[in-house]
């Protein structure tokens, strides 16, 4: 880990030994270097600094460079409103009142922030290049033509079924001339970004934007790039329209259900990617909910090829990165994996009642309960459990060894009665006192030891 | 129901904006109880929400009934002013702060108003002050909150916070592309609806 190959496989549909991780690391890398959103998307070195740390610390096979869909915008006279944890939004639109594209600044990869993202590119490129696949991020021609004209592109597919066909071709050929600057300056996947997607209808996705969004796609693949779609919001009732578009790759939210998604893909030839839950998950809870989410994601996407994980859109700035770690973690680890699955929701009203353990102080052997996935099948709870029997013989003394295991409800209770922190845990009259970590023998004793004498 | 009002009802389902500009002057003129112009627009824009749920229709068709539904709306308000028909309950609806988004927003509003509530807009990019403040200055029964994008969700909770802490009795929905149920349990919201047309019933279950 990391590794580039493995997911470029992936993103073909091709067999891989485990699942890519790709962390869309967009505004999140401003608070994993200390500055606001702003200050970030205006910054080269903020960008390349970012990346970095994301890449040490989250492990992914991909990340995408930059996470902004105002970039083109802005070059053509969109005026931005910037806040300090997220994106900037359009706060104008220039073809507000009519379709004049030539009215409009004339788009170049030369203008706005396309060269500081370019520069980031090639940067990212010579330092993480080797092991993480880029992704190169440019906005979908329905949410550019909104940007432009605003919601009335919505009402003017009614209308004026002459004047959107353009606005969509022109804002193809914007993607187009980012295209070529992203490959030229190292880009692997090109991810069209396409969120009002979800906003539409399949009758108005085949009619209106399939057709700019294959032009995008169709040039991506002439320049031998991989190519990906990405929409957030529910786009659960566009997924096979969106299936039949060239691209190669199709990454969805959490409003999207996987199971529905990895068939839709499957039969049509794509990979397909998502869905970890950003707010309640990546941004509020613990790592343990988002081991829960990232196995959850990787069950639903089931058996066979082309699934990658990836949060559902952009990151949200405060994301805690011991989350996004926990995923990290987890990536290729069949244990950690088989652990996280195992793992009791987290609003489970069930307080295991029916699982008491011994009053402690009563019991005249010390008692070690030692919580494990399953010494049988996994290697480090059978030295956690052995540690604890060799340690056991040492003492010397009355001493009881029991294993819970969390597949079963008894090792489920234990764990929540006991608090145990991780799995494998070892708990001396109840109380946690090593967790993941196989201690050493003499330890064990002397834990044993205070345990006994506090009797 | 006469051929007209019929006609003003076909006109908001299939959002065509000359046709009930027109079946409304034409009701007017013959004299027709404005509440009962208003009821027709309610059963068109409700026929729209019910295929929106049902995904038979998306946000554009819902954009062209609204937009149909203002047409009607714009002759037969100070009709309705005129005669003191005035909306039971009301609803201050904004995007919460940091986020300009407001296809979602717009949406409900004018299902709301569709539905007869009285709908304050306090527009995009709105803060806890000011939706405090308006709280302050309409009393409304509801307040509803929209946001678009994901980054933007714990603006909602501030605001959600500081409404609570009010001493009021006003309910806070929320929405938005991003937003789920467990999230509104989690911020303490009193409800949260999937779309625009389940916004409206969620609204009507809160002022009950």
């Amino acid at each position: 880990m990391p590794n580039k190959d493995l997911l470029l496989k992936a993103l073909k549909c091709e067999q891989t030994e485990r699942t890519p991780w790709v962390p869309f690391v967009g505004v999140h890398g401003g608070s994993l270097v200390g500055v606001d959103s702003e200050a970030y998307l205006k910054s080269s070195d903020k960008i390349v600094e970012a990346l970095k740390v994301a890449a040490d610390r989250y492990r992914p096979d991909g990340l995408p460079v930059v996470f902004d869909l105002q970039l083109e915008a802005e070059i053509l006279g969109c005026q931005l409103s910037w806040a300090k944890e997220t994106p900037p939004s359009v706060a104008s639109h220039p073809l507000d009142d009519d379709y004049d594209m030539d009215s409009l600044p004339e788009f170049s990869v030369e203008k706005g922030r396309i060269p500081l993202v370019l520069d980031a590119v090639r940067r990212a490129k010579a330092e993480l290049g080797e092991d993480i696949a880029l992704y190169g991020l440019l906005t979908g021609p329905l949410t550019l033509a909104l940007h432009l004209r605003g919601d009335d592109v919505l009402l003017d597919m009614f209308d004026e079924e002459d004047e959107v066909p353009e606005l969509f071709d022109y804002c193809a050929d914007i993607a187009n001339q980012l295209v070529d600057a992203y490959i030229e300056a190292g880009i692997d996947v090109v991810a069209v970004v396409d969120p009002m997607v979800s906003q539409i209808g399949p009758g108005h996705f085949r009619d209106f934007v399939a057709k700019p969004l294959n032009k995008i796609f169709d040039h991506v693949r002439s320049k031998g790039a991989l190519s990906s779609l990405f929409v957030c919001g529910n786009a659960t009732r566009n997924l096979e329209a969106m299936c039949e578009t060239n691209c190669d790759n199709i990454s969805v939210d959490e409003n999207v259900d996987m199971v529905q998604l990895a068939k839709i893909a499957r039969n049509a030839g794509k990979s397909f990617g998502g869905n970890m839950q950003l707010t309640v998950v990546l941004l509020l809870g613990d790592a343990n909910d988002a081991k829960r989410d990232a196995v959850r994601c990787m069950d639903q996407a089931g058996e066979g090829n082309g699934f990658i994980l990836a949060p559902g859109c952009d990151l949200p700035y405060a994301t805690k990165p011991e989350n996004l770690e926990a995923v990290a973690s987890l990536i290729g680890d069949n244990y950690q994996i088989d652990i996280a699955r195992n793992l009791p929701a987290k609003d489970a009203n069930d307080s295991f009642e029916d699982v008491v353990p011994p009053d402690y102080s009563k019991e005249e052997a010390v008692i070690v309960d030692v919580i494990t996935l399953d010494s049988a099948g996994c290697a480090p709870c059978a030295y956690m459990v052995k540690a604890a029997q060799e340690a056991g013989k040492a003492y010397g003394k009355a001493i009881e060894v029991r294993e819970h295991k969390i597949t079963g409800r008894d090792g489920l209770g234990y764990m929540t009665k006991l608090g145990a922190s991780a799995i494998p845990s070892l708990c001396v009259d109840g109380k946690e006192q090593f967790a993941s970590i196989i201690p050493e023998r003499k330890d064990l004793v002397a834990r044993f030891t205070e345990a006994a004498e506090a009797k | 129901m006469n051929e007209t009002l019929e006609k003003l009802v076909a006109a908001i389902k299939t959002g065509k904006r000359k046709d009930a500009k027109s079946a409304t002057a034409t009701a007017l003129e013959n004299g027709t109880e404005p509440q009962l112009i208003l009821d027709a627009l309610t059963e068109g824009m409700n026929d729209v929400g019910v295929r929106f749920r049902a995904n038979e229709i998306f946000v554009p068709e819902v954009l062209v009934a609204a937009r149909a539904m203002q047409k009607s709306m714009d002759l037969l308000e100070p009709v309705l002013v005129a005669s003191g028909i005035e909306p039971e309950f009301s609803v201050v609806i904004g995007t919460v702060q940091g986020d300009l988004h407001d296809i979602g927003k717009n949406l409900v509003g004018m299902m709301l108003k569709g539905a007869n509530f009285k709908v304050i807009d306090l527009g995009t990019d709105v803060s806890a002050d000011a939706f405090s403040a308006a709280i302050k200055e309409h009393n409304p029964n509801v307040i509803a909150l929209s946001a678009l994008l994901t980054t933007t969700m714990p603006s909602m909770e501030e605001i959600v916070d500081c409404i609570n802490a009010m001493d009021t009795d006003v309910k806070v929905m929320v929405g938005g592309a991003p937003v789920t149920q467990e999230f509104a349990d989690k911020i303490g919201a009193h409800g949260f609806s999937t779309d625009a047309a389940s916004a409206v019933e969620l609204a009507k279950k809160l002022c009950a």
